[in-house]
């Protein structure tokens, strides 16, 4: 999953051209993604982790990093497992 | 108190008067109003000391963070001008806004390193960085440094209300960016009608979510430290997450926001703000783009609490009308933009620059304390923005042609009805592209829309939709086209309908239609 994001943040999403993306790389406030862009991978990795973001969800804690976006992801599976 | 001609008086007054209020404030950071004096006199003294002089621009490349609190009042200290840079922009446009105005002097934070090292492989002016120490390139320095600089020598230059303060660089619609000059009178002009128009006081706190490119970030900058008031600079990271945005103008005690209606339909969207307290808000404003008034009326039960105000103003005038909205609007009308405020007066101006005679449609033109001075190195599209009433040979008053057609209700209102050049000629018949937006937004599952003409000879041209469903909504476009055959005359129906999860915006919020035009011909929906 990690790569999967990383790859469609660097393909699709980055405002410059990044030879790589660290999972800690701060996604929000270096403005390596804009606002239309968060929209975009919010789309995508509800498809790719088939879960479902709540607006209340479209938190910074949950979205500055990668590192963050797959602890989220982690948090919803198990979530989806218990219910 | 002593009267005020310059915009760096605004931080003297406050900080003799009461030098530990807090200026600015950004998440954890803060900085005072004796501390903002004595490190802006610092960077001013840097300035001077590398051979800024007075009128010499000076560029800002900054994310929001409270150093873009220092850079203004620095720079404007120095006598200098500043020219804020939208980071988010090509490096190229960039360089190009560099170089038409002659920036030697750039003013940047250590966050936006990899820009900048890219930024400076373009062929610019730029001769020297302040804000980062970078390696192998030109002449740097970091912000450490400069808050160190001693003041026993530093002489602050002579200011005068007409001198130049700030250039806003705008995309104009032929590509070419203009870069609108304002001055110390009209960015304090702004400060005193905004003040007493708002009576704003000490004890507000402004919520300034505008970038400095960006013409309503003056409210944070200039209107806070007017009345002594605190602004709260949000972060970046914080306009892409609602939900976070909410819980921190509901922490930070937010009483005065404004931003383009974009942000609070975000919020309301968020479905956060039954889980904070949001009493402290006072006013919210408004501007830069329609609110679609549905929204707006839901917001408002959001915010019983709250007053609502409608601005309008392109950046060349900053801000010239107002409407408060004091109840809950009960039709989906567009709400008017309402009357001048203080210190300004208007004339609708028919096709050849006449005054339009009474109740018919016409170009604004309004002439008024917060006028620019003209665009920077571009006399004749300045002359052609003007339009001049001779009163007496020698003397003439100015007024600004605005590009946007009004008329005046029956209360006296003026009603805003689009860009003067949404409203084209289609197979001879006149087409207002806002109004077919403004009818389309009555349909209950379209939360936003954006009408244009694709195709550039009169004879091939055509109409097009690009719609935002609701969330969670999908549109039939069978029974959407029903709609249309209903609600339009056959010519005003957009031939193209396609829909889209989100619309382009460009960088203040406004919804692109030169970006999704651009999708459009390249058959990329």
């Amino acid at each position: 999953m990690k790569d999967k994001i990383v790859s469609y943040i660097k393909g699709n999403l980055a405002t410059e051209s990044v030879e790589d993306i660290d999972i800690n790389e701060d996604l929000l406030g270096s403005g390596l993604v804009d606002s239309l862009g968060m929209v975009q991978l919010v789309l995508f990795i509800e498809n790719e982790a088939n879960i479902k973001v709540s607006p209340e969800e479209m938190t910074i804690e949950n979205f500055t990093t990668v590192d963050h976006i797959l602890k989220f992801i982690a948090s919803k599976n198990k979530d989806q497992k218990q219910a | 108190m002593k009267s005020i001609y310059t915009l760096p008086q605004l931080i003297e007054n406050v900080a003799r008067a009461s030098p530990n209020r807090e200026a600015f404030r950004y998440l954890e950071e803060t900085i005072s109003y004796s501390e903002l004096h004595k490190k802006t006199d610092q960077l001013a003294s840097y300035l001077i000391s590398i051979g800024i002089k007075k009128g010499d621009r000076v560029g800002i490349f900054m994310n929001r963070c409270l150093e873009t609190s220092i850079a203004v009042y620095g720079i404007l200290k120095a006598g200098a001008v500043y020219v804020p840079l939208d980071t988010a922009a090509p490096l190229h446009k960039t360089a190009a806004i560099i170089n038409d105005c002659q920036i030697s002097c750039l003013i940047t934070t250590t966050t936006k390193r990899r820009k900048v090292d890219t930024l400076l492989n373009e062929k610019s002016t730029l001769n020297r960085v302040i804000g980062d120490t970078l390696k192998n390139s030109i002449p740097s320095v970091a912000w450490d440094d400069v808050f160190s600089i001693e003041l026993d020598d530093y002489t602050p230059p002579t200011i005068l209300e007409q001198d130049l303060a700030f250039i806003l660089y705008t995309s104009g619609s032929t590509g070419m960016p203009k870069g609108i000059m304002h001055t110390h009178y009209s960015g304090l002009s702004l400060a005193k009608i905004a003040a007493d128009t708002y009576n704003f006081n000490p004890d507000d706190i402004f919520g300034n979510p505008a970038p400095l490119h960006f013409d309503p970030s003056t409210f944070g900058y200039f209107v806070s430290p007017l009345v002594g008031a605190t602004t709260v600079i949000i972060p970046d990271a914080h306009l892409k997450m609602p939900a976070s945005l909410s819980a921190l103008i509901s922490k930070e005690r937010i009483t005065v926001w404004y931003s383009v209606p974009l942000m609070l339909l975000q919020l309301l969207h968020s479905e956060t703000l039954d889980k904070h307290d949001f009493s402290s808000l006072r006013w919210v404003l408004f501007a830069g783009e329609v609110f679609i008034t549905k929204h707006l009326r839901a917001l408002m039960k959001k915010w019983p609490n709250a007053r609502f105000s409608n601005l309008y103003g392109p950046a060349e005038l900053i801000l010239c009308t107002y409407y408060n909205v004091l109840k809950l609007p009960k039709k989906d009308e567009p709400i008017p933009i309402g009357n001048v405020w203080a210190n300004t007066e208007y004339k609708i101006l028919d096709e050849n620059n006449n005054d339009a005679l009474e109740n018919e449609t016409g170009q604004l033109a309004v002439r008024s304390a917060t006028m620019m001075q003209g665009y920077w190195n571009n006399k004749s599209l300045t002359e052609q923005s003007f339009h001049k009433v001779t009163i007496a040979d020698g003397y003439e008053h100015i007024y600004y042609k605005t590009g946007d057609l009004v008329k005046l209700n029956n209360n006296g209102e003026l009603l805003f009805l689009g860009r003067n050049d949404r409203q084209i000629k289609l197979r001879g018949y006149r087409v207002e592209l806002d109004e077919i937006e403004l009818t389309l937004l009555k349909h209950n599952d379209i939360e936003e829309v954006a009408v244009l003409v694709l195709g550039k000879d009169e004879e091939v041209q055509e109409l097009a939709a690009v719609i935002k469903p609701l969330k969670g909504v999908s549109i039939n476009l069978t029974y959407l086209r029903e709609f249309c055959k209903i609600q339009l005359p056959s010519y005003a129906i957009p031939k193209t309908i396609e829909f889209m999860k989100d619309l382009p915006r460009t960088s203040s919020g406004k919804i692109s239609r030169k970006e999704i035009g651009k999708l459009l011909e390249e058959h990329q929906l």
